[in-house]
């Protein structure tokens, strides 16, 4: 009785498993969570007692824009110890009001230094603009 | 020889269910650093801003903002969370933008993606 030849059969298996075993990628993304507010016209959220860092554009040749932080200018150095700083009642919402042209980066940055010094809300300020 | 096939079986099919292949963009995006961080199953949808402004769900480039709001309003119910991989030299007003459309097509929960290997590995809730 002839027998069924299972050799490529293994070898095409053991092909799969080396294909999957190295495309596969267990390790999560890291980010940032970010939970938007509903749906519907942008509130005006700014109360007296916020934080509010308003960002101007950078200058040409600079990647960082010039911060100012209730009025003062802030350095990035001195952000985090200012964030930290602030009463718990201005820790409830940090207002950033950038210009559209400040790198990512620098709103990334921000965003770390208000978490770790336990910010609770982050809002982001821009002008208003007809359509996008 | 047969217990050994019977294994190679299993985890072939354990690695075809588990796998989740990374889709990268067309353009190249460098994320910036953060220290604080969540870590987000590796999941479909994810939303790359290159520092032009092109953007691209996955491997979908999107022509406009337009076209961003209707990918997303039709895979809505598939994007538990949309996670936005900017470029770090990326302008704030392309992601602010992006993060609006998203909102409007009805997204409540997003991620800002950075650095894989960065940071100090301190998780805030």
């Amino acid at each position: 009785m002839p027998q069924l030849n299972m050799t490529p059969l293994i070898d095409c298996v053991f092909l799969l498993l080396i294909f999957f075993m190295v495309a596969t990628s267990f390790a999560p993304i890291p980010g940032i969570r970010v939970k938007l507010p509903p749906p519907g016209l942008p509130q005006s959220a700014s109360k007296p007692e916020n934080l509010v860092l308003r960002i101007s554009d950078p200058e040409p040749g600079t990647s960082v824009g010039v911060m100012v932080l209730n009025d003062n200018v802030i350095s990035m150095d001195r952000l985090l110890s200012a964030f930290q700083g602030a009463t718990l009642k201005q820790k409830d919402m940090l207002i950033i009001q950038s210009g559209r042209s400040v790198y990512h980066e620098q709103i990334v940055t921000i965003m770390d230094l208000a978490k770790r010094a336990d910010i609770k809300k982050i809002g982001f300020a821009m002008v208003a603009r007809e359509s996008i | 020889m047969a217990p050994m096939i019977d294994c190679v079986f299993l985890l072939l099919i354990f690695f075809m269910v588990a796998s989740q292949t990374r889709v990268p963009p067309r353009f190249p995006v460098e994320l910036p650093d953060s220290l604080t961080r969540h870590a987000f199953p590796m999941k479909r949808f994810n939303l790359y801003i290159g520092r032009e402004g092109l953007m691209s769900v996955d491997d979908n480039m999107m022509n406009g903002y337009d076209d961003l709001e209707i990918f997303l309003a039709k895979n809505k119910k598939n994007i538990e969370t949309l996670i936005i991989k900017a470029d770090r030299l990326a302008l704030h007003g392309y992601v602010i933008d992006a993060m609006e459309r998203a909102k409007r097509a009805g997204i409540e929960e997003l991620a800002i993606g950075v650095k894989e290997g960065g940071g100090t590995g301190i998780s805030v809730d």
